[in-house]
C-alpha cells in the first residue's frame, strides 16, 4: 500500500466511524473533533482490520501521543513498513 | 435534620401507549392498549409461550451527536431522550445543570440486553483470540447496569451525585424515592430521576419459565394483562422510559418554575425472605411506612396506582395489603393494563400517569377488568373512566428480591 492509500482509508474510517468528513489533517483531534480515548481504541481496531494484522500492546501504547490525522498516517505507515506491507509509491 | 419540600418540575415518558403527556392522556382516556404481538426473532421468541409484549411501535426521533451515541445502547437512547425532554421542560439553566447541584437517579434492570446478547454471540461464535478483539471497547459502557444514568450525565454535563438503582421492577420507583430523599435532606437541590428498559425477549423468557407470563390471550393481545380480573393469567413484559425532575420547592418557586406536583413521601423495605413470592407482611409494612413517611392519614389517599402485574397471587396479596392499610376508601387502578410491565421504567411511568390524571382531573379505569376476582373485590376498583379530582396518590411497586416501594405524590397547590 502507498501513503496515498493510507490517507484515503483513514479519511474513510473517520467518515464511517466518526462521522467526520474532509478532516483537517493537522488539526488537534481532541480539540477540533472531540476525539477521545474510546475513539482511539475504535481507531486502532479499524487500523488492524485495514492492515489485516494484529497490532501488539506495545505498538498500541506508542499511539498514545498521536494528536493529528497526519500522525495517524505516519503511525500506520510505520507499522506497514515493519510488516512489509508498504510500497513508497 | 433539614427537611425541605420537593416538587416536580418536569416529566416525560416513552411508553407503549404514547410518547409524552398528551399522547398518554389520550390513550388513558380512550382505553387504548399498548400490548402487541411479540416480535419474531430467531433466538428466543419461537420457544416462549407468551406471544404478547408492551411495545413502543412508533418511531422516536433522536437528535444525539455521535460523541454521545457511541456509548449508548437502545436503553440509553430511551433514557437520554426522556431526560432531555424533562430538562427542557424544567427550564433549569445550563449553569445550574452543570453546577453540581443537580444529580441523577436513573436505572435499568440490566444495562442493554441487546448489547449483552451481541457480546455473547461473539464469545460463543468465535475463536478465543478473535473474540477478545471483536468485543467493542464501548460494549461495557453500553451494557453496564448504570449505563442510563451516566449517559445522561455525560450528555448534559451533570456533575452531581449518581444513584443507579438496578432493582428490577422497583428500579425507577427507587430512583424517584432516593432522588426525593437527596433533595429533601439537602444533599442536592434537584434530581433527575427515572428508569428505562429496551425491547428484550430475555426478560419474557425469564417470566415465562416461572409460569408468570400471560399466555391465554396471544391471539388478542389487547385483552391482557388483566389486573384483578378473574381471567387474569399473568404479566406482559413491556418496554419504555420515564423521567421526572425533582426540585427543592423554594428554588423552584423563586425561579418561577411550572410546578407539576409534589412528592410527599417514600418508603422502601424488603420482605427479608423469598426472592419471588409476594409477601403480605412485607408489603403491608411498606404501605404503612409510606403513610408514616408522608405524615398523612391513610384516608387522605384518593388514588392508588397498584403494582398489579396481573399474576394470580401477586394481585391478591396486594389487594389484601391495600385493604388492610387503606380500607376501600381510595380508588385503585392497575396501570400496567395499558402498557404491560415496563420493568425498570414502570415506577416512573406510573408516577407520570398519576400526575397527568391529577392535572387533568380524571381517573383511568383498569383495562380488561371485566369481572373482578372475588379475592380482590374488597377494593374500590375503577372499571370506567371517572371525572374525578385527585389530590393525593400512592404509587406502589414490588420487585424480585423482595424489594417493595411506595411513593406518595400530591397535587401542587
Amino acid at each position: 500500500m502507498t501513503r496515498q492509500e493510507i490517507e484515503q482509508e483513514v479519511k474513510n474510517v473517520f467518515h464511517r466511524e466518526f462521522e467526520i468528513e474532509n478532516p483537517d489533517m493537522d488539526a488537534d483531534l481532541r480539540e477540533t473533533y472531540e476525539f477521545d480515548s474510546i475513539d482511539a481504541i475504535e481507531l486502532l481496531l479499524a487500523i488492524e482490520n485495514f492492515l489485516s494484522t494484529e497490532i501488539s500492546q506495545e505498538e498500541k501504547k506508542q499511539a498514545i501521543n498521536i494528536r493529528t490525522i497526519n500522525q495517524i498516517c505516519d503511525y500506520i505507515e510505520k507499522i506497514a513498513k515493519q510488516r512489509n506491507l508498504f510500497s513508497p509509491a | 435534620m433539614m427537611e425541605r419540600r420537593v416538587v416536580i418540575t418536569g416529566m416525560s415518558a416513552i411508553t407503549p401507549i404514547g410518547h409524552g403527556k398528551d399522547q398518554i392522556v389520550k390513550s388513558l382516556q380512550n382505553g387504548v392498549s399498548g400490548i402487541k404481538p411479540l416480535r419474531a426473532e430467531e433466538f428466543l421468541s419461537p420457544y416462549i409461550h407468551s406471544k404478547v409484549y408492551g411495545t413502543v411501535d412508533y418511531p422516536v426521533e433522536y437528535d444525539f451527536k455521535r460523541n454521545h451515541r457511541k456509548t449508548m445502547g437502545p436503553v440509553a437512547y430511551y433514557a437520554c431522550q426522556v431526560a432531555k425532554e424533562v430538562l427542557e421542560q424544567s427550564g433549569l439553566t445550563e449553569e445550574f445543570i452543570t453546577s453540581g447541584r443537580l444529580g441523577v437517579a436513573f436505572g435499568s434492570i440490566h444495562g442493554s440486553p441487546t448489547v449483552q446478547r451481541n457480546i455473547y454471540r461473539i464469545f460463543f461464535g468465535a475463536t478465543e483470540k478473535s473474540a477478545v478483539r471483536e468485543i467493542g471497547a464501548v460494549d461495557y459502557l453500553k451494557s453496564m447496569v448504570h449505563t442510563t444514568a451516566v449517559n445522561i450525565t455525560k450528555m448534559f454535563g451533570i456533575t452531581g451525585r449518581v444513584i443507579a438503582s438496578g432493582t428490577a421492577c422497583t428500579t425507577s420507583s427507587q430512583s424517584i424515592g432516593y432522588g426525593y430523599e437527596s433533595v429533601k435532606f439537602g444533599m442536592q437541590d434537584a434530581m433527575l430521576c427515572g428508569g428505562a428498559d429496551e425491547y428484550d425477549t430475555t426478560t419474557v423468557a425469564v417470566f415465562d419459565n416461572l409460569l408468570a407470563c400471560s399466555t391465554a390471550f396471544n391471539a388478542e393481545p389487547h385483552r391482557t394483562p388483566r389486573p384483578f380480573d378473574k381471567l387474569r393469567d399473568g404479566l406482559v413484559v413491556g418496554e419504555g422510559a420515564g423521567a421526572v425532575m425533582l426540585e427543592e420547592y423554594e428554588y423552584a418557586r423563586k425561579r418561577g418554575a411550572n410546578i407539576l406536583g409534589e412528592v410527599i413521601g417514600f418508603a422502601c423495605n424488603n420482605n427479608g425472605g423469598d426472592m419471588i413470592l409476594p409477601n403480605l407482611t412485607g408489603i403491608t409494612s411498606t404501605l404503612k411506612l409510606g403513610v408514616e413517611n408522608a405524615g398523612i392519614n391513610p384516608q387522605d389517599i384518593d388514588l392508588i396506582s397498584a403494582h398489579a402485574t396481573a399474576t394470580k397471587m401477586g394481585d391478591i396479596i396486594e389487594a389484601q395489603a391495600i385493604s388492610a392499610v387503606f380500607g376501600n376508601n381510595p380508588y385503585v387502578v392497575g396501570l400496567k393494563s395499558y402498557t404491560g410491565h415496563t420493568m425498570a421504567a414502570c415506577g416512573a411511568i406510573e408516577t407520570i400517569m398519576c400526575l397527568a390524571m391529577m392535572q387533568e382531573g380524571f381517573i383511568a379505569p383498569t383495562l380488561n377488568l371485566e369481572e373482578i376476582d372475588e379475592r380482590c373485590a374488597m377494593l374500590k376498583h375503577v372499571q370506567k373512566i371517572l371525572q374525578q379530582p385527585v389530590k393525593t396518590a400512592a404509587i406502589q411497586n414490588f420487585a424480585f428480591g423482595g424489594v417493595n416501594t411506595i411513593l406518595m405524590i400530591r397535587k401542587f397547590s
